[in-house]
C-alpha cells in the first residue's frame, strides 16, 4: 500500500507528546516520521522501553503497521495499519490480547497505556480486549504523573458516554500493584475490554459545569493493613465533608501480587511485589461533569495515610477550581474523540488552566498538522474563567467499520 | 469502609466485652464508664441493627450474660477476677474508633458498592436520579392518576370474570360483582392463561388412563348431545375443529426412501427440505449420512 501510493510523511521532533502523535497518526492514518529522541541524552538516548512497549501494543491491535527505528533508536518512522482490535490470530489467544509490561517500563503506571488504547478502541474494527500485565504493571497512580487504574475507569471512561459510547466498556482490576522501589515487581494485572465500536462519535456539546453534588472514591491497600484505608478515607472526608455531604470513599484491601522470582535456586518460587496504598477521587457535578484526584503512597514508604487523604482532598479540590467541564486528564480523550467526530462543530467549556496547559496547546497543534481544521476559542462570559472550545470533527471516523 | 469499622468495632467487642464486666463486677465501675458502655451497646446496637433487623428495645440483660459467656464451667469469683485485671488494662489503652458518623442507608450503600465497584464504568447518579424522578412525576397527579388505574383495573377484571359471574348468579344469586370461591379460582386461572400461562391449573396432570377415558368420552358425548340439540333448535353452532394428526416423519422401515414420504408412487418433500436436492454435496441428511 505504501509503495503505490506514498503518504508524505509528518515530521516531528522531541520525545514530547510521542502517545499523542502516535494515537493521531493511527486514528487519521497518516504515516510520520519523529526524529531527535532524547537525541541530547548522554546516558539515554532514544526511545524509553514503555515507549517501545506502547509502540508494541499499537502494533498488537492493528493490523499492517510499519515501525522502524534508527540505529539508536532516536528516530522513528511509523505507518499506521487498520486498528483491528482484539482479532484471533494477529497474537490474541481466545480473543484476549496479554501486553507485557516489563520491569524497565515500571516508570509509568499502566493507565499511561490504557488511555490512549481506550481513545482507539471506538474506531477498532472489532472489539478490544486487553490483559495488561507483568513485572512493570502498575495500578496505582505514579509519581510521574499517570492516574490509577481506579481514575481511569470511575473519570475517564463514564465521558465515552456522551460519544453515543457506553456498551460492553469494562476494565477488570485482576491484580493490583503499587510502584516498586527498585528491585521489586509491581506485578498488577488489568483486562479492558472495550466492545462498543461506532461509525463515527457523536457530537458533543458540554458547556454547563454544574455544581459538584457528590463525591465518590476509592481507598486501596496493596499487601499493607486495610486499617491505612480507613485512615486516609477518614481525612480525606474531613476535608470534602463540610463541602459535599455526599461523599463516600469505598475501601479496596488486597494482598501483594505474587511475582515469579527468577532466581537460579528457586525455579517456580514467588516473590512478594510491591506493596503501597492510595486513594482515587471522583467528584460529579449535576450536569455530569467528573473532576477526579489521585494519591498514592510513594515507593520509599514514610508519609502516613492521613497525609495521602488530605492530598488527595485538596487535589480534587484543586481540580474542581480549574472549572470547566472536563478535567485536564480527561481533556485529551474529550478533544481527540470530538476531532474523531462528524463533521460538525461541537463545544466544550474548558477551565483557562485545562487549556492553557502546554498538552493541550501542543494536541491542538497536532490536531492541525494532522489535517484538523483547528480549534476555536472564545470567552465563555465576561468573568468567566472559562473558554468555549469549538472542535469541527473529521468526518472520517472508524475505517475498518466503514469497510465492514 | 463501614464495613471495616464495623469489623474492628465487632473484634474489639469480643476481647473487651465492656458491659460483661459491667453486669458481672459492680465494684469498679463509676458513673462515667457505665455511660460510656451504654454508648458502645448503642454503636454496636446500631451497627447490628443497619446490618440484620432492628432488635427489640431493652433485651434482658441476665439473659445477655448467659449467651454472652463464652466458658460456662468457670467459676464465679475466677470471671471477677479476670474482668478486673482486664479494666485495669484498659485505662492504659487508647482505643482509637474510626467510626462513620454520617449515617447512611446501608441498602443505598451496598447497591451504590455494586455500581460503582464494579468493572463496568458507573453510571452517572442513575439511582440518585430515578429516585429523585419518580416522586415528582406522580406528585402533582396522585390522587386522580391512583383512582383511574384502581376503576380501569377493576372494570377489566368485571369484564373478564362477567360470563363467570353470570353462571354462578344462575344458581347462587348474589348482588356483589366480585368473584367468589369457585368463580374466584376459575377467574384467576383466566388471568393466568391471559397473561400467558401453559396449562390452566384445573386441568389435572395425571390421573389413571380410565379416568380421562372417561373424561374425554364425556366431554365428547356432551358436545355431541349439544350440537344434536342445536341442530334439531335450528341453532347455528361455531364449526366444529377437528384434530389433526401429527405429521410422524419419514417411516423408517427398510427400503423406505431416505429422505421425504412414497405416497401414491411419488416422493413427497416438505418444502424445508428441497435444498437438499439444490446442493446435495454441501448437505448432509437428517439422518447423518452424507449424500
Amino acid at each position: 500500500m505504501a509503495a503505490e501510493d506514498p503518504q508524505p510523511l509528518l515530521r516531528f521532533t522531541g520525545h514530547r507528546h510521542l502517545t499523542t502523535r502516535l494515537l493521531l497518526s493511527t486514528l487519521t492514518g497518516r504515516p510520520i516520521r519523529i526524529s531527535q529522541i532524547r537525541s541530547t541524552s548522554p546516558t539515554t538516548p532514544g526511545l524509553t522501553p514503555h515507549e517501545v512497549s506502547f509502540l508494541r501494543l499499537l502494533d498488537a491491535v492493528t493490523n499492517g503497521t510499519q515501525i522502524e527505528f534508527s540505529m539508536t533508536g532516536t528516530t522513528l518512522v511509523y505507518r499506521p495499519g487498520l486498528i483491528t482490535g482484539s482479532a484471533e490470530g494477529l497474537g490474541a489467544q481466545g480473543g484476549v490480547l496479554r501486553h507485557e509490561i516489563t520491569r524497565e517500563c515500571a516508570g509509568r503506571g499502566v493507565s499511561w497505556w490504557i488511555i490512549p488504547l481506550c481513545i482507539l478502541a471506538p474506531f477498532s474494527k472489532g472489539s478490544v480486549n486487553v490483559t495488561f500485565w507483568g513485572e512493570g504493571c502498575i495500578t496505582s497512580s505514579t509519581p510521574a504523573g499517570d492516574m490509577s487504574i481506579d481514575s481511569v475507569r470511575t473519570a475517564i471512561l463514564p465521558l465515552y458516554k456522551g460519544f453515543g459510547i457506553e456498551r460492553n466498556i469494562e476494565v477488570r482490576v485482576l491484580k493490583r500493584g503499587c510502584v516498586p522501589r527498585s528491585g521489586v515487581a509491581a506485578g498488577g494485572e488489568v483486562q479492558v475490554v472495550f466492545g462498543h465500536q461506532v461509525r463515527v462519535p457523536k457530537t458533543l456539546h458540554l458547556l454547563n459545569p454544574g455544581r459538584v453534588k457528590k463525591v465518590r472514591g476509592v481507598a486501596y491497600a496493596v499487601g499493607v493493613s486495610g486499617a491505612n484505608n480507613a485512615r486516609a478515607i477518614e481525612s480525606a472526608r474531613g476535608v470534602l465533608n463540610k463541602f459535599v455531604p455526599d461523599t463516600y470513599i469505598f475501601s479496596d484491601v488486597s494482598a501483594a501480587p505474587q511475582v515469579e522470582s527468577k532466581e537460579k535456586g528457586n525455579p517456580g518460587g514467588k516473590k512478594k511485589g510491591a506493596v503501597g496504598f492510595g486513594v482515587s477521587l471522583v467528584a460529579e457535578s449535576s450536569t455530569g461533569c467528573l473532576y477526579s484526584a489521585d494519591v498514592a503512597s510513594p515507593p520509599t514508604g514514610g508519609v502516613t495515610p492521613e497525609d495521602v487523604g488530605k492530598q488527595a482532598a485538596y487535589q480534587l479540590l484543586e481540580t474542581i477550581e480549574q472549572g470547566g467541564c472536563v478535567e485536564k486528564s480527561a481533556a485529551e480523550t474529550v478533544l481527540c474523540l470530538m476531532a474523531m467526530g462528524s463533521e460538525d462543530v461541537g463545544r466544550v467549556a474548558l477551565g483557562k488552566d485545562v487549556i492553557g496547559d502546554e498538552d493541550m496547546v501542543q494536541l491542538g497543534r497536532d490536531l492541525r498538522e494532522f489535517g484538523g481544521a483547528g480549534w476555536g476559542l472564545r470567552d465563555k462570559g465576561e468573568e468567566s474563567e472559562e473558554l468555549v472550545v469549538s472542535v469541527v470533527g473529521r468526518g472520517v471516523g472508524n475505517v475498518g467499520r466503514k469497510m465492514a | 469502609m463501614k464495613t471495616t469499622t464495623m469489623k474492628a468495632a465487632l473484634r474489639k467487642r469480643k476481647r473487651i466485652t465492656r458491659e460483661e464486666l459491667e453486669h458481672l463486677s459492680p465494684s469498679p465501675s463509676s458513673a462515667s464508664e457505665s455511660d460510656e458502655g451504654e454508648d458502645l451497646q448503642a454503636i454496636f446496637r446500631r451497627a447490628f441493627e443497619a446490618k440484620f433487623r432492628p432488635l427489640e428495645v431493652a433485651p434482658k440483660k441476665p439473659k445477655m450474660e448467659e449467651e454472652e459467656m463464652p466458658k460456662p464451667e468457670e467459676p464465679e469469683e475466677d470471671e471477677e477476677t479476670d474482668w478486673s485485671g482486664i479494666s485495669s488494662d484498659e485505662d492504659g489503652v487508647e482505643i482509637i474508633e474510626y467510626s462513620d458518623t454520617h449515617t447512611r442507608n446501608e441498602e443505598a450503600a451496598r447497591s451504590e458498592y455494586k455500581t460503582f465497584m464494579s468493572s463496568k464504568p458507573p453510571t452517572t447518579s442513575s439511582t440518585a436520579l430515578a429516585a429523585k424522578l419518580k416522586p415528582t412525576a406522580k406528585d402533582p397527579e396522585d390522587p386522580d392518576e391512583a383512582t383511574h388505574l384502581k376503576n380501569d383495573l377493576a372494570l377489566q377484571r368485571l369484564l373478564r370474570d362477567s360470563h363467570l359471574l353470570s353462571t354462578s348468579t344462575s344458581t347462587t344469586p348474589s348482588s356483589t360483582l366480585l368473584a367468589t370461591g369457585s368463580t374466584r379460582h376459575k377467574s384467576t386461572d383466566l388471568h393466568l392463561l391471559a397473561l400467558g400461562a401453559k396449562a390452566s391449573i384445573h386441568v389435572q396432570k395425571r390421573m389413571p388412563m380410565s379416568h380421562r377415558k372417561g373424561i374425554t368420552a364425556k366431554a365428547k358425548e356432551r358436545e355431541q348431545t349439544r350440537r344434536k340439540e342445536a341442530k334439531e333448535g335450528g341453532i347455528v353452532l361455531e364449526k366444529e375443529t377437528r384434530e389433526r394428526k401429527e405429521f410422524r416423519g419419514r417411516e423408517r422401515g427398510v427400503g423406505g426412501p431416505g429422505v421425504g414420504r412414497m405416497m401414491g408412487g411419488t416422493l413427497r418433500l416438505r418444502h424445508g427440505k428441497t435444498y437438499w436436492a439444490a446442493s446435495p454435496d454441501l448437505v448432509s441428511l437428517p439422518n447423518g449420512r452424507k449424500t
